[in-house]
């Protein structure tokens, strides 16, 4: 069966909600149906005939062909199959993933992954803040699954993770790690500013000596530990990374003493490494 | 304009017993059957049972504790909200909006916010003025406060202590006065984390005894119809059965409403030391007729604990779900948190559901013993239309019953009371009652002459349905709702009293809050200009 495959008739002039395009809400549903649900959030909302062209009938793979910084809560909820989509996406696109694999190929907006407990989630190029976080007033952030960036990422990514791993391939902004409470957040490139704020527990896991530590952070040497292989080995299976990230000796900063203290950052030694 | 309501059974134990007859309403009031006239309007409601508009004398909708547990759980707002509608934040949960519509939907036609720190005024109306079809009213609560606490300490007359419950009670527009765990909230600041009824409060040397006698008194003596409403100390501790008990037998022949007493039902009994006094309570109740009491029901599910009594709800800290809590200081005056909490079916909430039915069960007098879930303490008051089913059939009861923890019930004297609630006697607690508690001459029946608040049930097997969705609700005549859904939107009144202020005690606070506060006394009280509407309050009388 061909996937079910939205592509985009023009650039929409209002906000979209796509949480209800996804494998389960689809499930059974004709294409007239489909093209009749309301995705619009303004007083006149579009419905899904207005902006997309549906083709294809396997709703186990959907496809969006083109996107938009105006498509918002895209996969909301997926617990199986696949999404793809070709072009940007805008806030909250895979919230409360917990399982199957979103692939969004062009960058995304805040909260990106927001709430995930499984699955897999990667964005080929940049996305916005809090990847991972809770909504105000929830407890926690991502719970688990694979969470990955291809570019950048922005300020706060990972707020308030409590399992499962993220990863930021070139950079991110400032408080990464902020508020977590467990899990593990990889990070090559530059970090902004204090990464692991308030952290209670957790790893955070650098390319690069973290530039900007917060003074609640206490170096800790450099631990001989199993785990540094291990897990380049888990991020080099997963094809997250193409060549160690920690190597055999990381270097270990403890913290957030502001809070627990519990958490970690380990990171890379270039310099030792060079005068090996 | 002249609507008649035919055939239907009406219940009204005020004016008589049950029959079927017509009722007639005329420009909002109601009226014996005209002689020759033919009504503007008629609704047949054959098969249906006609009542006054219900009343609920406690439920906690507006003002500064309700705003801060809708601050503290935003997520909610988001969990009510369906789908994107017309109306900006008309779906938000929890909102002034909802709870107007939702009370209406059910028959409840006038609800009192029973807790309402006095500087919290300005907040509270203008909440309240924001609900929209029913009427409303409110309690200022005394008995924390620094004004009042020195005043005792300093043995003032008891001339001067009146002027001052005066004072708050017509600046701030409320219909009666509660304390609120009295002198627990001022000690709590001094370290203290238990507070009983004849404990002391540090630096001001006076009882919780003394607190509610000396404020009993003054409200028995400026004549303000609603009793004393007492919220005692030990809140939600095993063994508060025993304050409760002395609580109640302190009334010394003065009338003293004892809220949500379902709260303080607990014995010490059995493995885990948490059993139910229910039986003994009731007792107490019983053959005290000074003493009225509503119940605070739990019931199952998520809610949020919402109080004054800021000494209990330090207490609770541990037990918040989700774990997030607030607990505030009040400026000085009292205190208070909120404590988000889910009722779960285990031992403990076992108990706590068994001994508010017990309390309404053996309660014989169905006069001084009123309906009340605590809204949102026990649970949220949409949770109502249950509760009657529950009352009203033993056979809901036993079958609840089997869902729940054997051990705990075991505990209890439920099982053995089949008692079941007729549709008279929930007319007069919920109805009848709550008006005759409140001082409200002009409601709670529907003879001639009382407002035209009528709510008409469709008769059914299902009661929690029947209560559910009303099929007729007229408030002021006005039809406000029909088979469930709110028809028309109309703003109701708050109710309130008021006692002519004494020009010295006046003089007296001003002085007094520039001192404390090095602020005017404008800031603390309630301009006639904030509610832009017309005669947005009505007044009650006091008893002379």
């Amino acid at each position: 069966m061909k996937a079910l495959t939205f592509t985009l008739i023009d650039q929409p002039d209002e906000r979209l909600d796509l949480s209800g395009l996804t494998p389960v809400a689809l499930a059974g549903l004709s294409e007239v149906q489909v093209s009749r649900l309301r995705i619009g959030t303004s007083r006149n909302p579009a419905s899904v005939g207005d902006v997309f062209k549906v083709a294809g009938k396997d709703v186990n793979n959907i496809v969006f062909e083109g996107g938009s910084a105006r498509f918002d809560k895209v996969g909301t909820g997926l617990n199986s199959g696949s999404m793809r989509i070709i072009g940007d996406v805008g806030d909250q696109a895979g919230r409360r993933i917990s399982g199957g694999s979103l692939y969004i190929e062009g960058s995304a907006g805040d909260h990106t992954g927001s709430c995930m407990a499984g699955g897999r989630l990667e964005i080929k190029g940049n996305a916005g803040n809090y990847l991972g976080g809770p909504l105000a007033g929830e407890m926690t952030g991502m719970e688990g699954g694979i969470l990955i960036v291809r570019g950048k990422a922005g300020d706060y990514t990972g707020d308030r993770l409590r399992r499962g791993v993220i990863a930021a391939l070139k950079g991110c902004g400032d408080y990464a790690g902020y508020r977590m409470i467990a899990g593990t957040i990889v990070v090559c490139g530059r970090t902004g500013a204090m990464p692991g704020y308030l952290m209670k527990r957790g790893s955070l896991l650098f390319d690069r000596r973290p530039e900007n530590p917060s003074p609640t952070f206490m170096p800790c040497g450099e631990p001989d530990i199993a785990f540094s292989s291990l897990f380049d080995r888990f991020l080099m299976d997963e094809n997250i990374v193409n060549k160690p990230l920690l190597g055999p000796k990381p270097g270990k900063y403890g913290g957030d003493n502001a809070v627990s203290g519990k958490g970690e950052i380990l990171f890379r030694q270039r310099d030792r490494l060079r005068s090996d | 304009m002249l609507i008649r309501l035919s055939g239907g059974e009406v219940i009204d134990p005020v004016n008589g017993k049950t029959s079927q007859r017509d009722v007639w309403i005329r420009d909002g009031v109601l009226i014996d059957i005209p002689e020759g006239e033919t009504a503007d309007q008629t609704h047949n409601v054959s098969g249906c049972i006609v009542m006054a508009g219900a009343i609920d004398i406690h439920s906690h909708i507006g003002g500064g504790n309700v705003n801060t547990a809708r601050l503290l759980l935003p997520e909610y707002h988001a969990a009510h909200q369906p789908r994107p509608t017309n109306t900006p934040l008309s779906n938000a949960g929890w909102s002034t909006f909802r709870t107007g519509c939702l009370y209406a939907q059910m028959g409840f036609t006038t609800v009192v916010e029973p807790a309402m720190a006095p500087y919290t005024a300005l907040h509270t109306h203008l909440e309240l003025a924001d609900i929209p079809i029913i009427d409303k009213a409110t309690l200022a609560i005394l008995g924390n406060d620094d004004f009042t606490l020195s005043l005792l300490r300093d043995g003032k007359s008891s001339a001067m202590i009146d002027d001052y419950v005066a004072w708050v009670v017509g600046s701030t527009r409320a219909l009666g006065v509660k304390v609120i765990n009295a002198g627990a909230a001022a000690a709590f600041k001094e370290n203290v984390r238990s507070f009983s009824l004849d404990d002391v409060v540090p630096e001001y040397g006076v009882s919780s005894r003394k607190i509610v006698k000396s404020m009993q008194a003054s409200v028995t003596r400026l004549g303000i119809p609603h009793p004393l409403h007492v919220h005692a100390n030990n809140l939600g501790i095993a063994g508060s059965a025993n304050t409760a008990a002395a609580t109640i037998a302190a009334t010394e022949g003065v009338p003293l409403h004892l809220a949500h007493l379902q709260f303080y039902g607990y014995g010490t009994e059995g493995k885990r030391k948490f059993s139910s006094e229910a039986a003994r309570l009731a007792e107490a109740v019983n053959s005290n007729p000074d003493v009225t009491i509503d119940i605070g029901q739990v019931m199952f599910g998520q809610t949020v604990t919402i109080s004054s009594d800021v000494m209990r709800q330090f207490a609770a800290l541990g037990n918040a779900s989700p774990k997030k809590t607030v607990i505030f200081d009040g400026d000085g005056n009292g205190g208070g948190g909120i404590v988000p909490y889910r009722y779960k079916q285990d031992y403990y909430g076992s108990i706590q559901w068994a001994v508010g039915l017990e309390l309404f069960l053996l309660v014989t007098d169905p006069w001084r013993v009123f309906f009340t879930t605590d809204h949102p303490n026990g649970a949220p008051f949409t949770a109502y239309p249950e509760l009657f089913e529950l009352l009203m059939s033993s056979a809901a009861r036993d079958a609840k019953c089997t869902e729940l923890n054997a051990s705990a019930l075991e505990l209890t004297t439920l099982a053995s009371i089949r008692r079941e609630y007729n549709l008279e006697e929930i007319a007069i607690m919920t109805r009848a009652a709550p008006a005759k508690l409140l001082g409200l001459k002009d409601r709670g029946h529907l003879g001639a002459g009382a407002i035209a608040d009528v709510a008409v049930y469709r008769k059914g097997k299902d009661i929690a349905k029947m209560f559910r969705e009303a099929a007729l609700v007229f408030k002021n005549g006005d039809l406000v709702v029909k088979n469930g859904k709110v028809m028309h939107y109309r703003w109701g009144k708050t109710l309130r009293l008021n006692p002519p202020p004494d020009k010295a005690m006046a003089k007296r606070m001003n002085a007094y809050h520039e001192e404390r506060y090095g602020l005017s006394l404008d800031w603390f009280t309630f301009p006639d200009s904030a509610i832009q509407r017309d005669e947005p309050f009505a007044e009650v009388s006091c008893n002379s």
